[in-house]
């Protein structure tokens, strides 16, 4: 009888290890990242192709939230998002496109966002460092449909080094996943070039759990 | 061909391989760009990421509408220089 609880002991507490995957740092409980930028570091890229040649969209206009348990990074739960007029694409022409309604339709939908629904897959690269599936809700020119994205996420505890970005703690996000532009009412051309159908998008942002 | 078409003709096709040099050495796009993303490297995290830069970037879009206009103008100008008295012989 002692054999087998210790032996149900033994695998609660592995399986707890295996499923609440998590940071390895100095905070602990649950946390809230602002993704507010102060100095323009944060970013969403898109990569698109056409027969003449290939689109790179970016913005820095990009902020939000993210909450989670630091031991268990399934916990994640938070809304980032896009500021549909600040993207560029190095062609004004081509970005005035972008806004117009054939296109996301800024003055409607000023705004992309996602939300996210939950985490999967999570893999531990270092104590500070996650690569995890992130699904979640996109909502682009007003329609919404689910993605999932592969992320990468770094905690770094405050440091002399981090203070010189913001105070607090700071989470650093890269994550990309592919969207498909009939999905969401975008028809794909631009000053009359046929732009492929499927759009790589990408996030690198960095958060501050300081107040 | 007179001396003054051999001139424009030489002069024209120079400016035109010039810019087709020069549009060449940009990169080679199809489009004119103000500005072009450059990788930056963010020490703090290890990654990287793009900023962007202003920087004209010639295209072929007025790389070659400049080469066109280049090759229109000599064209009228190697027909005005053309030799009258022979003509008329």
């Amino acid at each position: 009888m002692k054999k087998t609880l210790s032996l149900i002991a033994v695998l609660i507490f592995f399986s707890t290890s295996l499923f609440a995957q998590g940071f390895k740092v100095k905070a602990s409980g649950d946390q809230t990242f602002n993704f507010a930028d102060r100095g323009g570091r944060n970013q969403a890229t898109f990569f698109s192709t056409t027969p003449l040649e290939d689109i790179n969209g970016l913005t820095n206009d990009v902020k939000g939230t993210v909450t989670f348990n630091v031991s268990d990074l399934k916990t994640l739960k938070g809304k980032i998002s896009v500021s549909v007029a600040s993207i560029k694409t190095g062609i004004d022409l081509r970005d005035e496109h972008l806004r117009s309604e054939d296109w996301l339709n800024a003055s409607a939908n000023p705004e992309i966002t996602f939300t996210i629904k939950n985490v999967s897959n999570l893999k531990v690269l270092e104590d500070n460092k996650l690569e995890a599936k992130v699904t979640g809700d996109i909502t682009i020119n007003g329609v919404t449909k689910e993605v999932t994205s592969d992320a990468t996420l770094t905690f770094l505890d405050e440091s002399e080094m981090t203070k010189s970005r913001a105070p607090g703690d700071l989470l650093g996000v890269q994550a990309k996943f592919k969207v498909r532009l009939s999905e969401f009412g975008v028809k794909n051309k631009i000053i009359g070039q046929k732009v492929a159908e499927i759009v790589e998008v990408g996030v690198n942002m960095v958060g501050s759990n300081a107040n | 061909m007179n001396k003054n078409q051999k001139i424009i003709l030489i002069v024209g096709l120079l400016l035109i391989a010039v810019i087709l040099i020069y549009w060449q050495t940009q990169g080679g796009d199809i489009l004119t760009k103000t500005q072009v993303q450059v990788e930056k490297v963010d020490e703090l995290f290890n990654t990287t990421y793009m900023e962007w830069e202003d920087k004209f970037v010639l295209g072929l879009d007025y790389a070659g509408t400049a080469s066109a206009v280049i090759a229109v103008l000599s064209g009228i100008l190697i027909f005005l220089f053309r030799n009258k008295k022979q003509e008329k012989q």
